[in-house]
């Protein structure tokens, strides 16, 4: 039951995916999900449906219309080509890019539910108090909000971890680059060698457990401490 | 304060249209719920945004449909107390306190915190989260960090109505140093008529969106006796208590009332008495199972609906006594009669226990 090296870097790239693909979530998904939960707009059903858009769309469809926005032809992949970066797919970042996607709504919708839950209330209170919409924002959403930052957070992390239909399209299998875990598990089945797939699947079990122990553990102590100075 | 408001807001079920001016430090907007109050006092703050027309502020204009001018609330300088404290979970007691006034500009930085904290009593909880807090402790930090934003005119939107009874009557105090304390002038939402006494000189009476009138308090509560199903509410503080008979003995302005223990609990305090458990005898009646028999003199009459308010001197105090003209008139009463007033000592209801400074309530 020991990890092969191959077994270790894809362990390891795998969350080095998961991590980058979090902190830009983390940076993008934060002002959608506070647009969708304060405006009135009626682009909000669209926009809404369009993050959760993944949620519903099997993977490989995802993966599909990325590949083919990404692809030589596509118009990200004209736009890439011409900036000099080259074409995305089998790259480690279009296994990012494509990641961004397929984990948005993870991130989105535990941070709209709660900005939507703080409400109106507390930004009001703070504007009669002087302070900007920005400076309401900052120093009273964003703290109060905490424990959803905390959920999705870690809801986009584990999500990452466990893709597997997005990353075979777009990532391909190639070890160092975009051989995650999951696809690693594959390989091992594919050539027989369950003992090495039952040390990858253990892993991720471990982890998948952790992850959701940590979620209904840690959560109570991260609303104490949203409410303390 | 000098406000001057003209505003027309609509809304799916409801419209409010007024025009107003007031001037004074303690004003108050009184009127049922549904009458508009809160959408007035959000359109000052400006969490509101009126259709059409103009705030003007001490000469400052807020907002005005015609010149397009739209202060947010943070330009405004109007803080806000709300019926919920409202206060930021993640903040300490003295973070909340000091959010408005880390925000304040030094020029308009006249309140002295640790002048605050004394006033407000908050000495004891300053380092407190204020998820502990009860609920009078809470709605005494909101109203502190109001204080420390500086504001030029303070909204008090019901920060009475989710406290209990007994509570109420304690908070009353602090809110009054507002003006008193802090020369910060306030407007108070309420739909207590006792309150708006207890806090304001001046009264904005709104109903059902528009405003119907512009008083003194004590004159909105003459106006209003004869609709009103409690009358007419005489205020009364008392103090040194002992027993006599199982009755509860009080000593009110030179003389003495007598309560029964039920409704006296302890000690001094702040009382109510409705206009309309007063009977009033021509003559001294011989027997009467009433506890309290005052002789008192009339000061003046007045009309309110179909009853007639009876203003009544007792020893040094004043007493008002509600009764149809029928009864007037078998009375004679005119000013300068002398009546007989009985009293149930079961008419009285505590409002608050004062402590060493009553003259804080009233």
């Amino acid at each position: 039951m020991l990890l092969t090296d191959s077994d270790i870097q894809s362990i390891w790239l795998t969350a080095k995916l998961a991590s980058v693909v979090t902190v830009i979530l983390l940076i993008v998904g934060t002002p959608i999900a506070w647009w969708l939960a304060r405006t009135k707009s009626w682009l909000k059903g669209p926009l809404g449906a369009v993050v959760a858009l993944p949620l519903v769309l099997p993977p490989s469809v995802l993966g599909f219309y990325l590949l083919l926005a990404m692809g030589p032809n596509g118009p990200v992949g004209h736009l890439t080509r011409a900036l000099g970066i080259g074409a995305l797919p089998f790259t480690f970042w279009g296994l990012v890019i494509a990641s961004v996607f397929y984990s948005l709504p993870f991130m989105v919708q535990p941070l709209q539910n709660t900005f939507e839950s703080i409400g109106d209330h507390p930004l009001e209170v703070a504007a009669t108090l002087g302070a900007s919409p920005l400076d309401a924002f900052f120093t009273v959403a964003l703290p109060l909000a905490r424990p959803g930052f905390l959920t999705a957070s870690i809801m986009t992390f584990a999500h990452t971890v466990g893709e597997f239909g997005v990353v075979l399209m777009i990532g391909g299998n190639i070890p160092g680059v975009s051989r995650v875990a999951s696809v690693q598990i594959y390989d091992h089945v594919e050539a027989l060698e369950y003992s090495q797939a039952h040390s990858m699947a253990a892993v991720m079990m471990v982890f998948s457990f952790l992850v959701l122990l940590g979620l209904y553990v840690w959560r109570p102590s991260a609303l104490k401490m949203s409410r303390r100075d | 304060m000098e406000l001057s408001m003209t505003a027309k807001k609509n809304f799916a079920e409801f419209t409010l249209a007024t025009e107003f001016t007031v001037t004074g430090s303690r004003v108050g907007v009184f009127g049922v719920s549904g009458s508009g109050k809160s959408t007035l006092v959000s359109m000052l703050a400006g969490t509101v945004t009126p259709d059409t027309g103009e705030i003007i502020l001490d000469g400052d204009c807020l907002f005005s449909s015609s010149r397009g001018i739209n202060l947010r609330p943070d330009q405004r300088r109007i803080a806000m107390v709300f019926q919920q404290h409202s206060l930021f979970s993640h903040l300490s007691v003295k973070n909340n306190l000091l959010y408005g006034f880390k925000r304040c500009r030094e020029e308009h930085r006249t309140i002295d915190f640790n002048v605050l904290v004394e006033v407000l009593q908050l000495e004891d909880i300053l380092c407190r989260d204020v998820t502990n807090l009860s609920g009078g402790e809470k709605q005494r930090v909101a109203l502190g960090r109001a204080i420390m934003a500086n504001p030029r005119l303070l909204l008090m939107d019901e920060p009475l109505s989710a406290l209990d009874d007994s509570l109420r009557f304690q908070i009353i105090p602090y809110l009054k140093s507002v003006s008193s304390n802090f020369g910060i002038p306030y407007l108070f939402i309420s739909h207590s008529l006792v309150e708006m006494r207890l806090m304001v000189d001046n009264v904005l009476f709104f109903e059902k969106g528009a405003l119907i009138e512009q008083s003194s308090s004590e004159q909105l509560a003459r106006n209003r006796m004869g609709q009103s199903p409690v009358g007419y509410i005489n205020i009364l503080e008392l103090s040194s208590m002992t027993e006599r008979n199982g009755l509860c003995v009080y000593r009110w302005q030179g003389g003495e009332l007598l309560l029964s223990q039920a409704n006296s609990a302890t000690g001094s305090g702040l009382f109510e008495l409705s206009s309309k458990d007063i009977i009033l005898f021509k003559k001294h009646p011989e027997a009467i199972s009433a506890r309290n028999l005052l002789q008192c003199t009339v000061i003046n009459l007045f009309e309110s609906g179909t009853k007639m308010g009876v203003e009544l001197e007792c020893n040094t105090g004043r007493l008002i006594a509600e009764i149809v003209p029928d009864a007037a008139r078998e009375l004679d009463i005119v000013i300068g009669s002398v009546v007989h007033a009985a009293i149930k000592a079961s008419a009285f209801r505590r409002l608050a226990t004062t402590q060493a400074t009553p003259e804080q309530i009233q």
